[in-house]
Parts: C-alpha cells; structure tokens; sequence
C-alpha cells in the first residue's frame, strides 16, 4: 500500500530530523534550491517599497532629512559623552584586573520572509552560512535584541524571536541588578517574567537589559520595558509584563552580532598583551610625565612571558 | 480519448510551484490566520482529475520542500498533504460526480483532517497553538474551492495534460 509507504517514511524522516544531525545537509541543500522562493514572494512588497520611494514627494524627503539631521546631532553629542565614558570604563576596569569590554562585530542583514506559520515568530533574513551566521547567533535592530539564529541556510537564516512560545532569555533589571527569565508568550506585544518573587523590586517603566549569563546573548543590550506588575494574592509569584524594545514585526534590517566566543581567560590573557603594548609604546615614546618610566616597563616584562604560557595569570600581573 | 502516454507534466510542476509560492507568499498582519492550504488544493485537484499521474509522490516531495521553507521537521506538512492527496484518491469515483459546491463540503472535511493531522504533529515537536484559529484556513480553502477549480481545470484543456 502506498499511502502506508510514504506514511511511514514521514514518520521515520520526522524522527530521524527530530534526533540526528544526519538530515542537515540535505535541508541546507534544499534550502539553496528554495530561498529563491522567498526572494520572489517577496518581490511585490520590494517593487511597492521602490515605487513609493520613487513618488515621494521633495517635501517629505525634506522633512525626512531634517529629521534625520536632528537626530544624527543628537547621536552625536552622545558618542562624544560614550568616547569619554567608554575611556573612563577601560580605566576603571583596568584597576580592577578585569577584562577589557571589546565591541562587538556586526553585520548588517535584510528580512527577507516571515514564517508562514501564524503562530511560530520566526523570520527569515537574507545572510547565511556563506556570511558566517552560526547557529545561536544574537540578532538586533536599532532599538534592541529581537532573538537569534535557529537555522543556518547557506544564503540564508531562520531567526527565533523573543515572544517565540520556545524563547526565553536571561535579563537584568537595569535599574538595580535583578536577574530574571524573560519568557516568549506567543502574543507579538508582550514578554512575561518568570519566577519572580513577590517583593522583587520590579516597577513598571524598568528596562530589561540582556544578562549575558546565558552565554547566548552579549549582556547589556535592551531586551525589553517592564510595562505592567500584577502582585496577586495567593500566588507564588508576581505577573511581570514587559514590552520588547526592538520592533519585532516592524523592522526590516536588522544586525547580526559577533560577539566574543573567546574563553574569559583567552581574553584576559589577550587584555593583558594589548596593555603590555602600549605600555611597551607609550615608554617607547619616552612619556615620563604621568607615569614612572621603570613601573609600566616592568608591568610589560611581566605580562608578556606570563601571556603566552599560562593565559589564567597575566591579567593579575598585568595589574600589579 | 484519452491516450495511454502522459505528456505536459511540467504544467501540474507548475501549478504545485506556484501553489508553494503562494503559501510564503508575505500576508498583511492577521490575514496571516486565514492563509488558504494552496498546497492541499491543487494536489486535491490533480488527484482528483488525473488520479492515474500519481498524487501521493507529488504530495511527498512537495511537502518535504514545504517543510524547508517553513523550517519545520521533514515530513512535518508532507504527512497532511499525504493525507488529502489519499482520501482525494479514494473518494475521486464519487467526487468527480458532484457539482462544485458539494465537492466543496467534502473537502472541508479532508482539509480538516489534514489541518488535525497537522496540529497533533505540531503539538508534538512543542508548538502547540494556543486557539482554534489554526482551523480557519480551511473553510477559506473550501470557500476557494471553485476557483481553483475552474482556473485548473481552464489551465489543463488549455494544456491537454493528461
């Protein structure tokens, strides 16, 4: 019986997919035969987005642009506060033997579909294997975090939002530290909290911001607002609602994050080398003003032998 | 007369094409919830007026290919076209004697088996929908129904496909 043959073969591809890698290449495989699918579904919307930039009017593209020159002064004035801050951060950071923060890397790629399934948030964008996309690879806007890579096509990804059913993501308040699980609901609008106490310190206003103790997500990037906290007698926890910052059904670019994947000892060891440099340049240049000459030569002595051999060490010695 | 030889194949690949075209097809915000089963409407039509071309290959691969697009587990939206294409197979005696809209009702019925089918698999792999909502699509399918119906069937006199 036929039915019975592809029935069964269904059911063994649905297991064998479900609990093996052994399929992936061949959906990576399909899955370059069939982006062009969504390339040309897409088309429509692309020829309607062109059109109406083609029509629109002087006046508006004026306005835009004042509005645009508006906000790049503001974005400027506070880079010029972010240069000094992120200077006073290295400083500080160095006094306390930690890691230097490094930026991340990011490149910027396109939606290019969303899923056609109703109720799964996941979406489609238009850089793949060939990019580096990896699986598990943070995805942002301009406003926030909107998830990460589930599916690495090879010119293409599948992207898991944060009000996925199946996402959560470990958060802090902002304001004073508390960590918590930021659920997906299902509901485009919303993020629930998980196991919060009823005395949490949580208010409506909060921001969210990514913990990075998942090792997922870079911390420190808005995830989302606290808009609502429900303490109901009687129930072991509060009912904290946040709103996603990032404009999950809105945004049409989006940023794919590089964020570290050294280990945080292959990273001090390589804070300790960069220190060591320019301490190395800066006696070089024979700079006798600020700092003794001999002290930040020594520091350099010590770091260098120790940050090739043993890298746990020399972010102490780097400081000492 | 019909012959015995098959020929102009490439237009129900076409028609299937354009059908998984049509379900990645962008959708305005909540029309999403109503997104017609293009897939299972056009192999029920070629089941059911060319019975002898096969349904149930069609069916397979065009699911599988379903299944990368939409990133769910291989045989994931095969198995519910598997399905429709069988019971088409089955009932095609009667349902070529019906008018359109008698055809309609029957596949109301099958496009919701599969849509079942279809949710018990997705309650399986943890994506359960939280509504009923998932059944809207298929009285929009049905309602569709005639359309489709006369356009492919306008599509394969204009073809000859056998």
């Amino acid at each position: 019986m036929r039915l019975l043959v592809f029935v069964v073969l269904c059911v063994v591809l649905m297991v064998v997919d479900a609990r093996f890698d052994a399929l992936k290449t061949v959906r990576s495989q399909m899955g370059l035969v069939l982006t062009p699918f969504y390339w040309v579904a897409d088309m429509p919307v692309r020829i309607w987005r062109g059109a109406t930039e083609q029509i629109a009017s002087s006046n508006s593209l004026m306005a835009e642009n004042e509005k645009l020159k508006a906000e790049a002064l503001l974005m400027q004035r506070r880079l010029q506060k972010l240069a000094m801050l992120t200077e006073q951060n290295v400083r500080l950071r160095e006094l306390l033997n930690s890691a230097a923060l490094v930026d991340d890397k990011v490149i910027v790629a396109e939606l290019i579909g969303l899923d056609p399934n109703p109720f799964t948030h996941r979406i489609l964008i238009d850089k793949g294997e060939k990019d580096g996309v990896f699986m598990g690879q943070p995805v942002l806007d301009a406003s926030g975090l909107m998830g990460q890579v589930v599916e690495v096509l090879p010119y293409a990804a599948r992207v898991l939002l944060l009000t996925d059913v199946t996402h959560s993501i470990p958060v802090q308040v902002n304001r004073n530290g508390l960590r918590a699980i930021a659920v997906g609901t299902g509901n485009p609008d919303y993020l629930e909290l998980r196991h919060v106490a009823e005395t949490a310190d949580v208010k409506a206003g909060d921001l969210l911001v990514s913990s990075g103790l998942g090792q997922r997500f870079p911390s420190g990037y808005p995830v989302a607002q606290v808009t609502e906290v429900v303490h109901g007698s009687g129930q072991p926890f509060a009912i904290v609602r946040a709103v996603p910052t990032a404009m999950l059904n809105r945004s049409r670019y989006l940023m794919l994050v590089f964020s570290d994947s050294r280990t945080p000892e292959e990273r001090a060891a390589a804070a300790a080398e960069a220190q060591a440099d320019a301490d190395q340049k800066a006696a070089a240049e024979g700079v006798e003003a600020s700092t003794p000459p001999g002290e930040s030569g020594s520091t350099a002595e010590a770091a260098q032998p120790a940050a090739g051999t043993a890298p746990a060490a020399p972010a102490q010695e780097a400081g000492q | 007369m019909i012959s015995g030889r098959p020929n102009n194949g490439w237009v129900i690949w076409f028609s299937l094409t354009l059908a998984l075209l049509l379900s990645v097809a962008p959708m305005p915000g909540s029309a999403e919830l109503a997104r017609p089963l293009w897939l299972g409407l056009v192999i029920a039509f070629w089941s059911l007026t060319l019975p002898h071309r096969g349904g149930l290959g069609a069916a397979f691969c065009f699911g599988l290919a379903q299944d990368v697009l939409a990133g769910t587990l291989f045989g994931q939206s095969a198995l519910p076209l598997i399905l429709i294409a069988f019971l088409v197979l089955s009932l095609q005696q009667r349902l070529r004697m019906f008018p359109l809209w008698q055809q309609s009702m029957v596949l109301l019925v099958v496009l919701g088996l599969a849509q079942l089918v279809q949710l018990w698999l997705n309650t399986l792999t943890g994506n359960r929908p939280p509504t009923l909502l998932f059944l809207v699509p298929v009285p929009i399918s049905a309602l569709l129904w005639p359309w489709v119906f006369v356009a492919l069937q306008g599509m394969r006199q204009r073809f000859a496909v056998y």
